[in-house]
């Protein structure tokens, strides 16, 4: 078998799927369709355990200090302050936050439903938000009694324009303004404020126990290394975690301790079946619809090893020209399911080349369960 | 049988069962395209029975509750949320005629940490307290008749069905709860939901204990619901009245229907999870209708000159539509089948580990049954303009 022989099976390949536009154009169309479907049900696999770090995303700090008992960020349990003023000793470390969640009853003052919301007590001089719309609004922060409100609360809270009041815990508080972050696995409603203010509508509480802590370290110190000295020099009570610790430790959360993984999870492995079948499908209808063709190669000496090899070329073909409509349509649903859920799912390049190699996969799967019929191809016998 | 039922779906025959021969003319294709809409509308079931099973979590808990009426702050948005009713209310309540007995359900979600047998770390779970030597008011079993091991004073009844990491369905015979031991005196399967990950119920006074605060006596217990029953006999709709006129506008009255219609609803506004359940069932409607439409579309292909043929003998076109109808719908029908079983295979192995209630219910199969026979009869409605169009005398 010589070169040129063996060059002319993609342009082989090429001619049988151009052959007859339409039918490429539907086994095309029901490639992208199920591409699309992997890239969907990826997205939700990616976007759900992200909604435990957006919070995170857009805190100031290089690592967290938290309860041994932290579960996640909803659910942080809670640590002595002193844990944090000792830490702030430790060489290396710039700065120390703490920040204070609580949960608490929303009502509109003219009544109706008592609401969950999460509030969230902070420092606005220490400026733990990376977010512009609460930096920018420090002086609203400042006042007594007034909060600011994340603009994804759920609408049933009613309307957060600044200068609204709400019942928060039957205390009365102005809505100073609202900022876009993202309410995430916190609530339905998440508000930030003033640790004057929190303390002042959480009575008795104080700032003795403090929910999360985070730290800065100073410029060119290793995040592991200090992590390391700190967790060795705090009682054990508490833990530090860097940030990449932290990620893996809300993605093994939702992804093992809730349901989430293995609901998306299912759906994924689904995805790929459906992929599969609709990939089978097309290729062993076309196979099937070119059987005399292929028969005719046979009796003019093409061997079957030949003809496998322009039927992956064909399915791999196939798979790539859906592909392209199919990772665009992709990014067009992350974009939307971004602006719904403010969660970052993002198609990076590694996720995208995940996605083709496995529908490369998919298309050999598929091609490999389609040769049977190629075999079948007997050239006595197709005409 | 098979042949029997499907044929009812098929066109009135002259003759030929033309629907029925042409779908077994060929059974390696009838075998693959019934695998592929299969994989579709097991992708619907699965989607679907999602959706349900997160609906059905989410109401479990009142479903589990064993009254007629109920009584609920009328500030509560939905039941699994801290707001409590007044204590007077109680003895309004009792006061009303025509009701058997009211008692009080304590209940909280934010302030009980169990401490796991498995770890040993502090999670959050949801309890549930009443008073163990009055009428019950959980009818679900493992409750209602174990609720006399509640009368011990540190002993408590666990949720089997909680989330692994709790440890609840292990055989530990006492953990701690919010730092005091408890002994774990029996189990009931309720199931988590959105919020909770685990249940425990217990008697009111070891609630009143080990709830935070400076709740001295059980009088300053919140009491999250007051469960009625009512005289035999007695209509529901009018001591519901009769409830409303005697309680201030702080508390609302529902009867149990009412109850699990409230947070069916609350979660139908609020929770995220239908809309991403649907846009899945969606995609596998889409898929199922392209797979059914290649099937169709080869098929009418490869047969053309045949359907020309049958025209120029004088079979009416409308004939030959409703012969590809039917053979979509049968094509439909051989991949719904053995979707359906293998969806129960699915529920039962994806609701064991993600403790979800998924049950293949008449509505789900009927629902997915609609869907996938209305995929393939689109895509056939689709296709078949090409059987519309054969023209017997251009095919020769």
């Amino acid at each position: 078998m010589n070169l040129s022989f063996l060059l002319r099976a993609p342009v082989l390949a090429w001619r049988i799927l151009s052959h007859e536009k339409g039918r490429a154009v539907l086994a095309t169309t029901g490639v992208f369709i199920a591409i699309l479907l992997v890239f969907i049900e990826l997205g939700f696999f990616i976007a759900v355990p992200q909604g435990g770090m957006l919070v995170y995303d857009h805190l100031r700090f290089d690592l967290l200090l938290c309860s041994k008992n932290y579960a996640f960020q909803a659910e942080p349990w809670q640590f002595p302050r002193a844990r944090l003023s000792d830490a702030a000793k430790a060489p290396g470390v710039a700065r120390v936050t703490p920040l204070y969640f609580a949960g608490a009853k929303w009502q509109e003052p003219r009544g109706g439903d008592r609401l969950d919301a999460f509030v969230i007590g902070f420092d606005p001089a220490a400026d733990p938000f990376a977010v512009a719309d609460i930096e920018r609004q420090a002086p609203a922060l400042a006042r007594r009694d007034t909060m600011l409100v994340d603009n994804a609360t759920r609408s049933i809270f009613g309307p957060i324009s600044a200068g609204t009041e709400v019942l928060l815990d039957n205390h009365k508080v102005t809505i100073g303004g609202d900022y876009t972050l993202g309410t995430g696995f916190l609530g339905m409603a998440v508000a930030v404020m003033s640790e004057a203010n929190f303390f002042r509508l959480f009575a008795p509480r104080t700032a003795e126990l403090v929910n999360l802590g985070l730290i800065t370290l100073t410029p060119g110190s290793n995040p592991g290394v200090a992590a390391d000295a700190l967790a060795k020099a705090l009682p054990n009570d508490v833990q530090i975690l860097t940030r990449d610790a932290l990620k893996q430790h809300e993605d093994k959360y939702w992804t093992t301790r809730t349901s989430v993984g293995l609901i998306f999870g299912s759906g994924l492995i689904i995805s790929f079946i459906v992929g599969i079948m609709v990939l089978y499908q097309t290729l062993a209808t076309q196979i099937a619809r070119h059987l005399p063709q292929f028969a005719t190669l046979k009796a003019i000496g093409y061997g079957d090893l030949y003809l496998a090899a322009v039927v992956m070329i064909e399915s791999a073909m196939i798979v790539l020209v859906a592909f392209v409509p199919a990772a665009a349509a992709a990014l067009a649903i992350y974009a939307q399911l971004r602006s719904a859920t403010l969660l970052p799912v993002v198609l990076t390049p590694t996720r995208l080349v995940a996605v083709l190699v496995i529908t490369l996969l998919m298309s050999a799967a598929s091609a490999f369960l389609s040769l049977s019929n190629l075999r079948r191809a007997d050239p006595a016998d197709v005409f | 049988m098979v042949a029997l039922d499907a044929s009812r779906l098929l066109p009135r025959f002259r003759g030929v069962p033309l629907a029925w021969r042409n779908l077994f003319a060929n059974k390696r294709r009838l075998l693959r395209s019934s695998a592929g809409i299969a994989f579709a509308a097991l992708l619907m079931m699965v989607q679907l029975g999602f959706e349900q099973g997160f609906f059905d979590a989410s109401l479990s808990a009142v479903r589990a509750l064993d009254g007629d009426l109920f009584v609920f702050s009328a500030y509560k948005y939905r039941f699994g949320t801290r707001d409590p009713i007044e204590h007077g209310e109680l003895d309004k309540v009792r006061a009303v005629a025509g009701i058997a007995s009211a008692e009080p359900l304590y209940a909280d979600w934010q302030e009980f940490f169990w401490t796991s047998p498995i770890d040993g770390k502090p999670y959050l779970v949801r309890v549930f307290a009443f008073d163990p030597g009055a009428p019950a008011v959980f009818s679900l079993s493992g409750i209602k008749d174990q609720q006399a091991l509640l009368k011990n004073d540190d002993a408590v009844l666990v949720d089997r069905r909680a989330r692994a990491f709790l440890g609840m369905d292990a055989d530990a015979k006492e953990t701690d709860l919010n730092g005091e031991r408890v002994q774990i005196a029996g189990s009931f399967a309720l199931g988590p939901d959105f919020m909770s990950d685990g249940t425990v119920v217990m008697n009111d006074r070891l609630f009143a204990k080990l709830l935070p605060g400076n709740r001295d006596s059980a009088a300053n217990l919140p009491i999250e619901a007051i469960v009625i029953k009512l005289r035999p006999g007695e209509s529901a709709s009018t001591v519901q009245s009769a409830l409303r006129a005697a309680l201030p506008d702080t508390s609302t009255v529902m009867t149990k229907a009412e109850a699990v219609d409230f947070e069916r609803k609350f979660q139908e506004e609020l929770s995220s999870a239908g809309p991403i359940f649907w846009l899945g069932a969606i995609v596998g409607f889409v898929v199922g209708m392209l797979i059914s439409y290649q099937v169709i579309y080869t098929d009418l292909s490869d047969q053309l000159p045949q359907y020309a043929t049958l025209k120029a003998i004088g079979y009416k076109t409308s004939y030959l539509v409703r012969s590809v109808l039917g053979q979509a719908a049968l094509s439909g029908l051989a991949g719904y089948v053995p979707a359906w079983l293998l969806c129960i295979a699915a529920y039962r192995i994806i609701g064991a580990f993600a403790l979800l209630p998924l049950h293949m219910t008449s509505r789900l199969t009927v629902l997915t049954l609609g869907l996938t026979l209305g995929m393939c009869l689109l895509a056939a409605a689709l296709a078949v303009r090409r059987v519309i169009a054969a023209d017997p005398a251009e095919i020769f």
